[in-house]
């Protein structure tokens, strides 16, 4: 099982597309930096394949001004939180 | 989680094509690297990164070095595999026909494996 | 755990030197070790002695010699990434005939084979790059 970690927006890099290509069926996604604009709808709706295993950084979000924007969908963690998905995974990958 | 079938290969994702910056170079010398120190390495070509493999590349007008050299160098750091996303290849008009290199070609649901079977994974 | 980190952003750039220096206060805060910083690519700018952030910044590169302070973190740069950007150390520097150097102090100039030996021997290796 493996954390995924994105840092671009989807509205301006595929590289998602490919992030989501590379995923198994348990692994999670962490959209972190400039990922976490693609929590917000309607662009949330690339990742609805990952439903349940999406997350996103807390701190991104609030310094981007979208805390209260983020899609329900969308599970919000701090960085003690990405540290424990860390725990939780074997591995991480990073998208970028 | 079941073990059982992973393998001990370090996987070096390329995912950049040559010239524009350094990540196709630096992630080859990771995965050259790797070798050197007796690990098995295997390469996965992703996204732009299958651009690396296109056949006549030369290197740039100031006499930037290019990765065509190093990809022949491969066989003799005994890294065999070179694994290529069908996909990828695909979108950019490529088939393996434009290729340098002879590759193992992945498909689709054979992507997912190769993430959960290596470790480590670098991703360039 | 043991945990290393894989820096490849540069400071001021972008983000993943930021993102990374609050993640590794986060997993010492929940018990685990930083052993291991590994700075390639662009992140070996991490490394620059001469970096002078205005006061209203956060001091990235003094930040990273906390960690090594505080935490006896291994602060190691690819050597043939930061030589052939500038960022060279004291005895690089009169081997390759030049006047000063750039490696801010507690960083050490290192090959990738440590990058590969942290991600075999760490139990955690976790990436943040541009």
């Amino acid at each position: 099982m493996q954390l995924h970690l994105l840092n671009r927006s989807v509205a301006s890099s595929h590289v998602y597309r490919d992030a989501l290509r590379a995923m198994s069926d348990d692994d999670y996604l962490l959209l972190i930096e400039d990922g976490v604009y693609g929590a917000v709808a309607p662009l949330v709706e690339h990742f609805s394949s990952i439903a349940g295993r999406l997350f996103a950084l807390r701190e991104d979000l609030e310094s981007r001004g979208l805390e209260g924007r983020c899609a329900e969908s969308v599970i919000v963690v701090d960085t003690e939180g990405f540290v424990q998905l860390t725990e939780e995974t074997e591995r991480t990958v990073s998208w970028f | 989680m079941n073990n059982a079938d992973s393998t001990t290969a370090l996987l070096v994702v390329l995912r950049h094509a040559p010239h524009g910056s350094s990540w196709l170079r630096e992630g080859l010398d990771v995965a050259l690297v790797g070798a050197a120190f007796g690990q098995t390495v295997d390469l996965l070509f992703l996204g732009d990164g299958v651009q690396a493999l296109i056949k006549g590349q030369q290197q740039g007008p100031l006499g930037q070095k290019g990765t065509h050299p190093t990809l022949d160098m491969l066989a003799m750091y005994d890294i065999e595999t070179l694994l290529v996303d069908v996909e990828s290849l695909a979108q950019r008009g490529l088939t393996e026909a434009d290729l340098q290199l002879p590759v193992t070609l992945i498909t689709a649901s054979q992507l997912p494996h190769l993430f959960a079977q290596h470790t480590p994974v670098f991703n360039f | 755990m043991r945990y290393a980190l894989l820096v490849q952003g540069a400071p001021y750039s972008h983000q993943a030197a930021h993102s990374a220096l609050r993640f590794a206060s986060a997993l010492i805060d929940r018990g685990h070790r930083l052993e291991t910083v590994f700075f390639y690519h662009d992140g070996i700018y991490n490394a620059q002695r001469l970096a002078t952030p205005p006061q209203d910044e956060p001091h990235l590169i003094e930040a990273w010699q906390r960690l090594h302070h505080e935490q006896g973190t291994a602060l190691l740069v690819c050597v043939a990434a930061a030589l052939k950007r500038g960022v060279i150390d004291e005895r690089e520097s009169q081997r390759h005939g030049k006047q000063g150097h750039s490696l801010a102090a507690s960083f050490e100039l290192t090959g990738v084979g440590q990058l590969i030996e942290a991600a075999m021997t760490h139990d955690r290796l976790v990436t943040f790059s541009p």
